[in-house]
């Protein structure tokens, strides 16, 4: 935990106990956490990490030969002739792993972070309530799931711009559309990218309050997202795969069909609902019942 | 939340009443699941149509659905088969299992779970999307223009329908994908549509057929018929066959083949969504994608192919088993052996499917362990279908049990 970020909980917990009123107070907390949270030389240190994926990919296939059709990741091959795959491409290798990954890592950190930094008592004191601390945290990891696919679609669309030629883009349909509607695709699959983690982020809330050490909850969370995924290769457990919450996320290729195919996003919009309600109220049980002694 | 929830509850209240309460902070916690639980129950019910369909005779039903007119529409097929046959995807999120192996594509294609998407706009204009995980194969009709699309490697076809060609009736309702298949690229294949297998097996249903209707089923949330055939005989695979038939328009909506003896189907397609309204006109518009290779495909009119014996119709369509399994009744008699559903089709071996099927099993390494050897060949064994590949290199197909095979193969 670097210090300066230390330093700045304690200011976020000193400048809220600073507001006044109950009513004002939720949403300058909102605010502030989000403030915070992307403030952090961590959180920056993710979202760059996120941004190095679509640039490894365009550069290797840009010093590399020209990839076969049907080799490698989908869309891999499209890239020499327009850059805008580079983000397809980018946002399909970075949802197994790195996305969850990232998001476990925020999401463990949202209470047991403060607890071990010993600013959750704070944060207790200010006339906010434990509830709405809940929330405001919970927000602030959702506004993380929302920037992380959209940094990998943005740098994958920027180098992709700049190393190869971009064009109309070619649908899996074999339909065509031009440059801005392809960034609107994009900026849906980041949404749907975003949906897709709120349900990893409640769980990493969850895990979060049961404990002090927040890697603890950030690898718990991040070994969940790869279990879920295990689970769901195997076809024994066919029955269980439409509840896994990872079921949907590589559904986002629906987007890149003409026209639109809304079914995944209709499955896991519910699925991650539900996910966010069972966490969300297992957190609330266990954090408005904890004992804060840190 | 108010005041008290601030801070250490310690402080709040007394020891008795702060166990009170965290027992109730636990409430929402156990309440979730059971909500969500209770709602998946409810939803599970299959849903009962509030105003009943009148009932129908099955002739009346075999004439509702023998006078549907309806096509125009767009809607999302599903297919899912437990044939026993090994199941041949391309694991991996990247690749869709289209399959460079003709005889794999129509295996693939005939097992597993497919979705596609049909848009309809009267005969002439169709379009299939075969709906892969990142990937897409489409086949778009537009009058006298057939093209194929598969996204994995860019790759497009195009044909020409003739003029005379152009209200032939393609099985079905005029869809492409089931088109003279010697001329649709070979991985372009798409699984067969309920109006498809419906047609194929009510021209099966003759007097060896006891046709019913079953109670009312749901499709795609429209009130359907139940049309019930089940073979008279036991020597076949097939138990019975379900059509649903909407009680409105007499469209197929589903068709399910169950094997004898079993509860469940072993194949089913049927739509999972469903829209009567005229599709948008667009997606009828295909132009090939930049960078795609477009090969130009000659349409072989039916009568014009080298007519081999016993090739009545499409002898290439031999080539997927799934009308090899549903069509085997139509095709031509020199070859064929019993009748009705019992009927054992040998193919030719020379050009058609018998060669075909029997390279696919020598080159294809999951098909040749799927394929059980047994006196006199080799047997490969589905819920629905055997197929028999004799050692003396002739071929033998039918939708009955491995023995009656053996016989036809067995017999001068």
């Amino acid at each position: 935990m670097p210090s300066s970020a230390n330093a700045k909980e304690k200011s976020n917990a000193a400048g809220m106990a600073a507001v006044a009123g109950p009513r004002g107070a939720g949403m300058s907390l909102l605010l502030s956490e989000i403030a915070v949270l992307f403030r952090r030389r961590r959180t920056w240190a993710l979202l760059l990490a996120l941004a190095a994926i679509p640039v490894l990919i365009a550069v290797a296939v840009r010093v590399s030969s020209a990839v076969p059709p049907g080799r490698g990741p989908a869309f891999l091959d499209r890239i020499t002739q327009n850059g805008l795959f580079v983000a397809f491409t980018a946002m399909l290798v970075s949802v197994p792993l790195f996305l969850p990954l990232t998001v476990g890592v925020v999401a463990g950190d949202t209470i047991a972070g403060e607890a071990n930094l010993g600013t959750l008592r704070y944060l207790l004191v200010a006339p906010a309530g434990r509830v709405r601390l809940l929330l405001v945290k919970y927000a602030g990891a959702l506004a993380f799931c929302l920037a992380a696919p959209l940094t990998v679609a943005l740098a994958g669309a920027a180098i992709g711009a700049a190393l190869f030629p971009v064009g109309p883009v070619t649908l899996l349909s074999g339909d065509v559309i031009q440059p801005p509607e392809a960034v609107l695709r994009l900026l849906l699959i980041s949404a749907y990218l975003a949906v897709s983690l709120a349900g990893l982020s409640a769980i990493g809330l969850f895990l979060s309050t049961l404990t002090v050490v927040p890697v603890g909850a950030m690898a718990a969370t991040v070994v969940l997202s790869v279990v879920s995924q295990v689970l769901d290769q195997l076809p024994q457990l066919e029955w269980l795969h439409p509840w896994l919450f990872s079921h949907y996320w590589l559904g986002f290729g629906d987007l890149l069909r003409q026209p639109v195919l809304w079914d995944s996003f209709a499955s896991n919009a519910p699925l991650q609902a539900g996910y966010v309600a069972v966490f969300g109220a297992l957190a609330y049980g266990r954090f408005v019942t904890k004992d804060v002694l840190s | 939340m108010n005041q008290q929830d601030m801070g250490d509850p310690r402080t709040t209240g007394g020891v008795h009443q702060r166990r009170n309460r965290a027992w109730l902070r636990w409430v929402p916690a156990v309440a979730a699941p059971a909500v969500i639980a209770a709602g998946v129950l409810v939803g599970s019910i299959p849903a009962r149509a509030g105003d009943a369909l009148a009932d129908k005779t099955p002739a009346d039903v075999l004439a509702l659905l023998a006078g549907h007119k309806t096509h125009t529409f767009s809607g999302t097929i599903e297919q899912a088969s437990e044939l026993g046959l090994p199941e041949l995807p391309a694991t991996g999120p990247s690749s869709g299992p289209a399959s460079d192996d003709p005889a794999a594509s129509a295996i693939e294609m005939l097992t597993g779970e497919h979705t596609a998407r049909v848009f309809m706009d009267g005969k002439a204009k169709a379009r299939i999307q075969v709906v892969d995980r990142f990937a897409e194969r489409n086949i778009i009709r537009r009058d006298n223009d057939v093209w194929f699309y598969s996204s994995k490697d860019n790759s497009t076809a195009h044909l020409t329908l003739p003029d005379h060609a152009r209200d032939l009736p393609l099985e079905g309702p005029a869809l492409p994908g089931t088109s003279p298949e010697s001329a649709t690229p070979e991985g372009s294949m798409v699984p067969p549509t309920p109006q498809d297998l419906a047609a194929k097996f009510l021209a099966a249903a003759d007097s060896t057929t006891a046709v019913s209707v079953g109670p009312d089923v749901q499709v795609a949330g429209r009130a359907a018929y139940n049309l019930v055939l089940e073979p008279r005989t036991g020597n076949t695979l097939v138990g019975m066959i379900s059509i649903a038939v909407d009680g409105e328009t007499g469209m197929p909506l589903s068709v399910e083949v169950t094997a004898r003896g079993a509860g469940e189907p072993a194949f089913r397609t049927g739509f999972t969504s469903l829209s009567l309204d005229a599709p948008d006109a667009a997606l009828f518009n295909f132009v090939p994608p930049p960078g795609s290779p477009v090969e130009e495909l000659q349409f072989q009119h039916p009568t014009h192919q080298a007519a081999g014996p016993g090739s009545s119709g499409y002898p290439e369509a031999h080539t997927d088993p799934d009308q090899l399994a549903a069509g085997i009744k139509d095709k031509a008699g020199s070859y064929l052996a019993g009748t009705g559903w019992e009927t054992v089709v040998e193919l030719p071996t020379e050009t058609g499917a018998g060669a075909k099927l029997s390279t696919a099993l020598a080159q294809n390494p999951l098909l040749g362990q799927a394929a059980v050897v047994v006196p006199g060949g080799r047997l490969l064994s589905s819920a629905l279908f055997n197929v028999l590949l004799t050692d003396d290199g002739r071929v033998f197909a039918g939708m009955v049990p491995a023995d009656r095979l053996q016989a036809a193969s067995s017999a001068p």
